[in-house]
């Protein structure tokens, strides 16, 4: 079992040294069976780093399996403050400079190896040039920095300002057999050049693309590419469903000042569709005025009106009040006519309505 | 400006058959407007604008949609008014309107003129003549003696409760008279 024990001390300045009662004298070993020797030789391969301030026991071992807590704290403590002493004899071993607060000391750098944080990278699948070069049995050769330029006659550098075989830098191009008259040279290289580039373009993502899928992308694309998940356990993310997918889509088209209202459809794209109620109203003038519907409408609303009060129309009583005085003017005309009775001549007092409504005015007619 | 509506009609009709009972068959359908340029009299009919109700005719109207909605203000004859809830009152600019056509009439007396046309309700003191078969809350127009509209308003007692009241109650409840025309010029 190897024990270690770590100073948390700061690295470049050294701490005025640990209790010396402790440590000036080694204390004697527990086990018996090794002697002093040996323990002198181990005490000599204890592993120290001082980049780290650590020291090492590789070789320790407890004598008897230890029986109780404080036997196995008492045995620690003892080993612990041998390792501290290995580590400040070493200390004071280097050379150190005078400082006001004390000999300064520069620390060497740490020589303890630590397992890897990430995992190793994945190895790149070679591109579609690799390939092809590889295929050809083309070799890589070193560039020159400088070329000689045919038209100034000096050397110029091969790429950026002030370059070899610059496309500007031509100015006059024989024309060819092939050449139709009418086009321009010019303007054709341009395109060339133009193709070209995007054509390089393309590869180099096709490139990329299959890099991403061997998981090798470089770290610094993986990180521009906020696309792609970071971490290898995360997974791509799932594609948006149908309905989702189409409510994003209607609140995209409505998001204009108008609403979506005037935009233009894709063919295919189906009329939106409004959350509210339009109210409708009739025409305010129809033909000359009134429009057939309206006519029909106040119409209805007249009759059930009508309808709902006919019972109000015919005044009962009033009717019965004058046909009683019709009746009463008939009879008298005849009574007249057939006889002169006096009996009848005093009905002439009572020919003025009476307020007395429901009774039957025959009577009063008779009275004398 | 624009048509009324189902609803909107029913309101307005109701309030109108208070006062003019079956003659609104004769302000509805048979009324005859020689007012435009045809030669067939046209009839008229009702519109909305701003909540306010106005009886117009229809070749008024016909000419009345040249004008912009917003700077239209009046056309015809207002007869009222459309409230917040949605409630139609009579406004008093109907009342030629109503007198042609009303079933229930009374007839006030000179000195009480003066009270009614100031927003008062008519008491019994004031009035001269009414007419027969009044119920309660009927609509009735208000003369006076001299047979000129004066206002209209609600029945508040029946003419048979009318002729047993004591002098001091209450016989008509006001809505609205011609003085509003000089006191209420700006809310009309």
């Amino acid at each position: 079992m190897a024990i270690s024990f770590l100073l948390g001390f700061g690295v470049y300045a050294v701490s005025p040294p640990p209790p010396t009662s402790a440590l000036q004298h080694p204390p004697s070993p527990l086990s018996l069976s090794h002697t002093n020797r040996v323990t002198e030789m181990e005490e000599a391969q204890y592993e120290i780093d001082l980049g780290n301030l650590t020291a090492f026991d590789q070789h320790h071992q407890f004598a008897s399996p230890p029986t109780s807590r404080e036997e196995i704290v008492k045995e620690t403590i003892e080993q612990a403050t041998k390792l501290v002493q290995a580590v400040a004899d070493a200390l004071f071993n280097l050379p150190s400079t005078e400082d006001p607060d004390g000999p300064l000391v520069k620390l060497p750098p740490p020589t303890a190896k630590f397992p890897r944080e990430k995992p190793l990278p994945k190895p790149r699948p070679p591109t579609q040039w690799e390939v092809f070069a590889q295929q050809k049995g083309i070799q890589k050769r070193k560039k020159e920095k400088m070329a000689y330029d045919e038209q100034t006659g000096t050397w110029k550098r091969l790429h950026g300002y002030d370059r070899v075989n610059d496309d500007n830098d031509i100015p006059i191009i024989d024309a060819k057999a092939t050449d139709e008259p009418g086009t321009d040279p010019f303007a054709e290289r341009r395109k060339e050049k133009k193709s070209r580039v995007d054509k390089q373009e393309g590869n180099r993502l096709k490139n990329l693309k299959n890099a991403q899928k061997a998981g090798a992308l470089p770290s610094h694309i993986q990180l521009a590419a906020t696309a792609l998940p970071i971490t290898g356990t995360q997974s791509q993310p799932k594609k948006v469903s149908k309905d989702v997918l189409q409510n994003v889509a209607g609140m995209a088209a409505t998001a204009t000042a108008s609403g979506g209202k005037f935009d233009k459809k894709l063919p295919g794209e189906k009329p939106l569709k409004h959350e509210k109620k339009y109210r409708k109203y009739l025409p305010a003038v129809e033909g000359s005025g009134m429009g057939t519907i309206e006519k029909q409408q106040t119409e209805n609303v007249l009759n059930r009106l009508m309808s709902k009060h006919s019972h109000q129309i015919l005044n009962v009583e009033k009717a019965v009040n004058m046909y009683n005085v019709k009746r009463e003017k008939h009879q008298r005309r005849q009574g007249g006519q057939s006889s002169n009775s006096g009996k009848f001549k005093a009905n002439k007092k009572s020919f003025k309505k009476t307020s007395n409504k429901g009774h039957s005015s025959s009577s009063k007619g008779k009275s004398k | 400006m624009r048509p009324l509506d189902e609803n909107e009609t029913v309101a307005v009709f109701n309030k109108l058959h208070k006062f003019v009972g079956n003659n609104l068959k004769n302000i509805v359908l048979e009324s005859q407007a020689h007012e435009g340029p045809e030669t067939n009299p046209g009839r008229y009919c009702f519109r909305m604008q701003k909540n306010r109700v106005y009886y117009v005719s229809e070749s008024l109207v016909k000419r009345a949609t040249n004008v912009k909605r917003d700077k239209l203000v009046s056309l015809g004859t207002q007869i009222g008014k459309f409230t917040k809830s949605g409630k139609f009152h009579l406004t008093v600019q109907c009342l030629n309107l109503l007198a042609a056509n009303a079933k229930h009439k009374v007839w006030l007396k000179p000195t009480s003129e003066t009270k009614f046309l100031y927003g008062h309700s008519l008491k019994k003191d004031g009035v001269g003549r009414i007419t027969e078969g009044i119920q309660v809350n009927n609509g009735v127009v208000v003369f006076s003696m001299s047979d000129v509209p004066l206002g209209f308003g609600d029945a508040a007692k029946s003419t048979v409760d009318y002729r047993k009241m004591d002098p001091n109650g209450i016989v008509v409840h006001h809505h609205a008279d011609i003085g509003e025309y000089l006191r209420m010029e700006d809310d009309l």
